[in-house]
């Protein structure tokens, strides 16, 4: 019996050192690749990145378009995909429910969430840039947004399946009607679960690069409009990386840390809005 | 024992007005399962009926057909007649949320809304009534007086009702239903997550309520069905095995089955 006993220390010790170990070798990469992040980015970080446009190669120069571009077409991606993804979150978790359609909008829903980004920028190239003739912000906003949809969904119907049937019952036994149920009661009672699923998928778009390669390519002036081109921080990051020019490779590290730190801090927001009790 | 005491409707000539209530040949079934055979009963005007039986006899599914909140649920459905003033609520033209303003209910479990406690009283009248900002706090001070709440609350009204104590959680519910003006007000074992104090509280408003409400209370405690009740119903197994005057039902029940639940011989 101690025999046993002492194996079964031996393996637990054991197993404990490895997964530790584990953990150590996966934190070791990301504080190496935020370390050299945070040393090349603030290194190259000045006011002219905020005041200047993208620049010819061989000169020095901004990202002001490029941070402006992101910023736009991130939030019509959300402006748009929002509604949708809370709408359908709704249907799903109040009124589909167990049925045939709910299942099968549920199962695509995990397909979406999991495609990868590269396939919806085609998709959206072949929907819009091409019956277009040119690239456009507009359809980089609606690319990202088709990526916002799944994200806020799926948070959307979890959230509200988590609010008790108790609560339901009472606002029904008061005499509301259902959208008056789902109105007044259950958002309230779940909003704080999807404001942080759109803060998420705020995240999560942001730093996208594939869908707005196929979508809204670039633009190297200042340009607002939707119709045209236009530059995003993701894209110049990758073009600017990829170069051979200095100044180039300097501004991709800057905006790189501009986008890690935006992420940041939209997650730490989520993470203390989600944290936060209902009231 | 006579024939009498066991025959319900010899019990109903007691109160000379026509009941509030009239549950006549009830079934109910959950999917397949039949969770109530045969219920027939009174609840008269202005008076309280306990019902009363182990785990699983039905009172509460009773209770949940007398405002069809059952219909949230698609696989549950109810046959036989409730006759509310006349009409039977079965039927399929009734307005279901007109009926649930009518018949009120607080739940077993207290279940505030997310919102401040002057909110929470406000969401259900506000359904049915456009009121002035005076009026509107005249309904939600009265409601909460009605419940025995307003001193404890009257200073925090625009505070989250989340962060009252159960017992006070339970009251703001029982304010809630009442602001609304129902006419029958049904309790599901609503001290069931009480302490006493806080039980002594609800029982004694129950006493008050019943001047103006018609009132319907669930409860496993039989000392609660004596203590607050006119009437009473003792279920088992989906059956009513019997119903009466509660000095009646206490003291001389008409049932063995009856005796033996009342005395703690079972359940």
């Amino acid at each position: 019996m101690v025999d046993l006993y002492s194996r079964r220390r031996m393996a637990n010790r054991i197993v404990v050192s490895l997964s530790i170990g584990a953990a150590l070798l996966g934190i070791t990469w990301l504080v190496l690749i935020l370390g050299q992040l945070l040393i090349e980015g603030f290194g190259a970080l000045s006011l002219a990145v905020f005041t200047e446009m993208t620049p010819p190669p061989g000169s020095t120069g901004g990202l002001r378009n490029a941070i402006f571009g992101t910023a736009v077409m991130t939030s019509i991606a959300i402006l748009l995909g929002t509604p949708i993804g809370i709408l359908a979150g709704t249907y799903l978790a109040e009124y589909g429910r167990e049925s045939k359609l709910a299942m099968v909008v549920r199962f695509i829903n995990d397909v979406l969430l999991s495609a990868p980004s590269i396939v919806i920028g085609l998709f959206i190239y072949e929907m819009m840039v091409i019956h277009m003739g040119h690239f456009s912000a507009w359809a980089g906003a609606v690319a990202l947004a088709v990526i916002v949809i799944p994200v806020v969904l799926r948070t959307t119907e979890d959230m509200l399946n988590l609010v008790p049937t108790g609560l339901r019952e009472a606002a029904t036994a008061l005499g509301a009607p259902r959208y008056f149920v789902i109105r007044r009661v259950a958002y309230k009672a779940a909003r704080n679960g999807i404001v942080t699923g759109i803060l998420l998928a705020v995240a999560r778009i942001s730093g996208e690069t594939a869908p707005l390669l196929f979508t809204a390519l670039n633009n190297q002036f200042w340009s607002t409009d939707l119709n045209a081109p236009m530059a995003n921080l993701p894209v110049v990051i990758f073009q600017f990386a990829l170069s051979p020019y200095e100044d180039w490779r300097k501004l991709a590290w800057v905006g790189a840390l501009l986008i890690t730190m935006a992420i940041l801090a939209v997650n730490i927001g989520a993470r203390a809005l989600a944290g936060r009790k209902a009231s | 024992m006579t024939v009498e005491t066991l025959d319900p409707i010899a019990k109903q000539a007691d109160t000379t007005m026509p009941p509030k209530v009239s549950i006549e040949n009830l079934a109910f079934f959950y999917g397949e399962s039949k969770a109530l055979k045969n219920i027939s009963l009174p609840l008269h005007d202005r008076k309280v009926t306990a019902f009363i039986g182990p785990s699983g006899c039905g009172k509460s599914t009773l209770l949940r057909i007398l405002n069809r909140i059952y219909e949230m649920y698609p696989k549950q459905r109810a046959e036989g007649k409730v006759v509310v003033d006349g009409l039977n609520i079965l039927d399929k033209g009734t307005d279901l949320n007109m009926l649930r303003a009518k018949i009120g209910m607080v739940f077993q479990k207290p279940t505030p809304f997310p919102m401040s406690i002057y909110e929470n009283i406000a969401f259900g009248v506000r359904l049915y009534e456009r009121l002035g900002k005076e009026e509107m706090d005249e309904r939600v001070e009265s409601a909460l007086r009605k419940a025995a709440l307003w001193e404890e609350v009257k200073n925090k009204l625009h505070s989250s009702g989340l962060g009252l104590s159960g017992g006070q959680q339970q009251r703001l519910c029982i304010a809630r239903t009442v602001a609304v003006r129902p006419e029958i007000i049904l309790l599901d074992e609503p001290c069931s997550a009480l302490d006493p104090i806080s039980t002594a509280k609800i029982e004694e408003l129950i006493d008050e309520l019943k001047d103006d409400y018609t009132i319907a209370i669930v409860t496993h405690n039989m000392q609660q069905a004596a203590r607050t009740s006119d009437f009473t119903a003792f279920m088992y197994l989906g059956e009513l095995i019997e119903f009466g005057e509660t000095k009646q039902i206490f003291t001389h029940p008409g049932k063995q089955q009856t005796q033996d639940y009342i005395t703690g011989r079972f359940g």
